[in-house]
């Protein structure tokens, strides 16, 4: 029985690798050109001399089509997963070892976060021009922080409620469907590339976040870390030596989950016109062109394809993994 | 289970007689009509796209219409077609009378001061007149007969007559109900010389907002407007009793049958035709060439729908934008144009049912089209001597520079248009390979057509395709392209004193021959400066629900007469 169960999972790991490693493959070998459109043989029937895999209504090969969105889905979902990950983490693993006392700071600090957190509402221009966002939020809490060095109250020390702060924001972001959050603010101002990742990040963190806040509770409270605490470690050097550890692996099992749901999350944006611009092609632009020739058959199971192999295969290896680590044993 | 089977059974039920039951665009009257976009602003100052303007001419009257079945202007508001006489080499007198009864919607009858009050409003200052002036800036006074209330003379630059009445005639007794702009003139108004008073006048016409509510200026056309939802539907009710109804023999353009407009805006060509054939729109006009073909090719489509082809005046272009450094010398605009390759882009977005041009005069009014000139082929060869011509050098990376080392302009451009429609897409796509084959890299722009609107009129486009539609009776370019109007309509941003000369020529003259030699000329003189190409001109494609009877197509735009539609009666049950 075990051996079948061995075969099994051979099979399926080796199919679902392969294929990743084929859409890595393809993201590296698309051609890097502005293709021609074929003019003469717009909305061709696929496997045809030139065309294998048939043209869109604007004569573009979908073939190339293709490769070229297997380059986006790697070189944007990939890392805006990454992005997303170390966001929750970092903000769960803190929220879940810190909670709502331990860390405190003083008060001309908690202003000057917190009005270049209202920045935030700012969020469709900060996405925009993320670099001079960045600075500009920085600035603004800065120059908070810089008026308030001589009033006493702003000296105090006060505790910062990380854990609320952080449940407050994933219950905000929850409450909203994660597709109308991201096209409301796409529609706002259309992203720039990064933007488009940046903002795929801060709108997707929170299962991550919830799921490292609720390991580092659980192994902040294990009688290990509570000695070591005792011996004199630093919060720092506890969670670099003794929480991070043990939680870090859920966070690679949640890798694979997160990138098929951004590489989902990205097409569905491109279908609707909303995602990358035009110059960038992607699955989702290809998959949206059957709207203007509904009897092309091709424009939507190539890529259709290619989008539910690449998410089977993605959650095939989340699931092969999961099998075979508990950290929380 | 128990619970779930009275609520399947009562949802079948349900299904089943939603399903039996005739839909709502069966058993109204209401005409739904497809926009590509929103009119956006209806003060009828600032009428600024198609939709706009098919929206003002079914509130509004003006003196004359523009008919393609007369190949002219026909009278709409006026009784007959004015009389003219020369009074000197420039200036033109044009006599109207208007018709006896037009009534505004008070009851009160339209009269002479009425126009003279439109013609003051379309000049004073602190409005938003430039439109207006681009357009109509040749009509320099209003002179009312003392005799007839109905009867006034305009004195216009030039020889145009149907410029002179083509502007929707406001009333003056909801705009200005104690008439003090009666005591100033046209004139006066034009040099300014009353600001007090007109500056009152532009602070109340600015307080009623026409821009959102049109209502606050009910015209004397056959229709008000009754809801507006901003980008997504407009509908208009036909007044109950109309002064045209009165006319026991309507001619043409005083005709308005349907009960009901109501014109859903759905930016997007494939949208629009899957809300056609699921019967939720009535009519679709400018389809897509491959929907329109595909929708012939099908049984079903063809049993509800029926189909109209028209030739247009409308054609499409890729307009530059002349104040941007890269694209100020003409050499590099004539090297761009050959990157476009219009036999291909006919074939595959129009399915071969178009036809190129030299200019923008359609190549079916021969006496006035320049055969004499090539039409600009897709030649790369050529585009690279013209960029070389035009100071253009070629970078070891591969980019195009020009200027001096320090400041150098590199050849890098967007190309924007209208998004959802896919023949700009097709256009914008070929000659961005076309373009990036040479070494000039391009970005597609492809945008709201709001915003596309206001990028437009900031002039913050490179390259523009768009759709342009001209008129076969009025040879008047001054909007377009007299420097006059640069910043108004002139979105090229092209200023020339030989075209300005020649579009003056233009207006002026009204003998034909003459016509024909400074037209010839003035394309020439296009073709070389080239502020835009035309690719081709298009075929309006009609799609319309069987139910409408006959579809009034014309070669004008929209392409039809959405007031003489009369749907045909509903058999009885």
């Amino acid at each position: 029985m075990s051996r079948v169960r061995v075969a099994g999972f051979g099979k399926r790991k080796v199919l679902a690798s392969g294929w990743l490693a084929g859409i890595l493959v393809a993201a590296f070998l698309a051609p890097t050109s502005i293709p021609t459109p074929d003019l003469l043989h717009t909305t061709q029937a696929p496997f045809q001399a030139g065309h294998w895999l048939g043209t869109d209504p604007q004569g573009l090969d979908v073939g190339v089509s293709l490769l070229q969105g297997s380059r986006t889905v790697v070189l944007s979902s990939v890392p805006a997963a990454i992005l997303t990950l170390l966001l929750g983490a970092v903000l769960g693993s803190a929220a879940g070892f810190w909670r709502n006392r331990a860390l405190t700071t003083v008060a001309r600090v908690a202003v000057a976060v917190l009005v270049a957190g209202l920045g935030l509402l700012f969020l469709p221009q900060l996405l925009a021009f993320p670099l001079l966002g960045s600075m500009l939020l920085v600035a603004a809490g800065a120059l908070m922080y810089w008026p308030l060095r001589r009033a006493a109250w702003a000296q105090r020390s006060v505790a910062v409620p990380l854990d609320s702060l952080l449940m407050g924001a994933v219950n905000l972001l929850d409450s909203i469907p994660i597709l109308i959050l991201v096209i409301g603010v796409a529609a706002m101002q259309r992203p720039s590339a990064t933007g488009t990742i940046a903002l795929l990040a801060l709108t997707c963190w929170t299962t991550a976040a919830r799921i490292m806040r609720t390991t580092t509770l659980q192994i902040a409270a294990r009688p290990y870390v509570e000695a070591a605490r005792m011996v004199g470690l630093t919060n720092f050097q506890l969670l670099r030596r003794h929480i991070w550890p043990n939680t870090w692996p859920l966070l690679a099992l949640q890798l694979p989950l997160t990138v098929a749901a951004l590489i989902g999350l990205e097409t569905t944006l491109s279908f609707l016109g909303v995602g990358f611009s035009p110059d960038i092609p992607s699955w989702g632009k290809l998959l949206s062109t059957v709207r203007q020739a509904p009897t092309a058959w091709w424009l939507a199971l190539w890529p259709g394809l290619a989008l539910a192999g690449t998410i089977v295969s993605l959650h095939s290896l989340a699931g092969l993994g999961a099998n075979r680590s508990d950290v929380t044993k | 289970m128990k619970q779930l089977l009275p609520g399947l059974i009562l949802l079948l039920w349900a299904s089943l007689c939603s399903s039996c039951s005739p839909t709502p665009a069966e058993t109204s009257s209401t005409i739904r009509i497809r926009w590509a976009r929103d009119p956006e602003n209806l003060d009828p100052l600032i009428v600024d796209n198609p939709s706009a303007n098919e929206t003002i001419n079914l509130l509004h009257c003006s003196l004359l219409q523009a008919s393609e079945a007369a190949r002219g202007y026909t009278p709409w508001l006026a009784a007959a077609m004015p009389t003219t006489q020369a009074l000197n080499d420039s200036l033109l007198l044009i006599t109207y009378q208007i018709r006896p009864e037009a009534t505004w919607d008070n009851g009160s009858p339209v009269l002479a001061r009425d126009v003279a009050f439109t013609l003051k409003v379309m000049n004073c200052p602190g409005l938003p007149i430039e439109i207006a002036q681009a357009h109509y800036g040749v009509i320099r006074d209003i002179r009312l007969d003392p005799q007839d209330s109905r009867r006034f003379t305009l004195v216009c630059v030039g020889q145009d007559v149907g410029t002179s009445g083509d502007y929707a005639i406001l009333p003056e007794y909801a705009l200005d109900p104690q008439g003090k702009l009666r005591t100033v003139s046209v004139p006066e108004l034009r040099r300014q010389q009353q600001p007090a008073l007109a500056a009152e006048f532009a602070r109340r016409y600015q307080s009623l907002e026409l821009a959102r509510h049109p209502e606050r200026a009910p015209g004397c056309g056959p229709y008000r407007l009754v809801k507006w939802q901003n980008g997504r539907s407009l509908t208009l009710q036909r007044k109950t009793s109309w002064w045209a109804d009165k006319l026991s023999a309507p001619p043409a353009v005083l005709q308005a049958f349907p009960e009901r407009l109501t014109f859903q805006v759905i930016p997007d060509a494939a949208t629009a035709t899957l809300a056609l054939r699921r019967g939720e729109l009535d009519l679709y006009s400018l389809m897509p060439a491959g929907e329109f073909a595909r929708l012939q090719q099908s049984a079903t489509d063809t049993q509800r729908l029926q189909f109209h082809t028209i030739d247009s005046y409308q054609f499409l272009t890729a307009s530059f934008n002349v104040r941007r450094p890269a694209l100020q010398n003409r050499l590099t605009r004539q090297a761009l144009t050959h990157l476009f390759n219009v036999p291909a882009l006919i074939q595959a977005s129009q399915q071969g049912a178009a036809y190129p041009s030299v200019s923008l005069i359609s190549p079916r009014l021969k006496p006035y089209y320049n055969d004499s000139l090539p039409l600009p082929d897709f030649n790369p060869a050529q585009a690279v001597q013209l960029l070389q011509q035009a100071g253009w050098q070629r970078s070891a990376t591969g980019s195009w520079l020009r200027g001096t080392t320090a400041q150098p302009v590199l050849l890098k451009l967007s190309v924007s248009y209208r998004a959802g429609e896919p023949s700009f897409e097709t256009a914008a796509l070929q000659f961005r390979a076309a373009a990036t084959a040479l070494g000039i890299p391009v970005e597609l722009r492809p945008t709201e057509p709001s915003l596309l609107s206001r990028q437009v009129r900031a002039g913050e486009t490179d390259i523009l395709i768009n759709n342009l539609s001209g008129q076969p009776f009025s040879y008047d370019f001054t909007s377009l392209l007299h420097s006059s109007s640069v910043g108004v309509s002139n979105f090229t941003g092209f200023s020339n004193p030989a075209a300005d000369n020649l579009i003056e020529q233009l207006v002026a003259t009204q003998q034909p021959a003459r016509k024909i030699i400074l037209l010839r000329r003035f394309q020439r003189l296009l073709a070389q400066e080239r502020p835009f190409t035309v690719l081709y001109f298009l075929k309006y494609r009609i799609a319309a629900t069987r139910r409408l009877g006959h579809i009034p197509v014309t070669g004008l735009k929209p392409g039809y007469e959405a007031a003489r539609i009369r749907p045909l009666p509903l058999p009885v049950q």
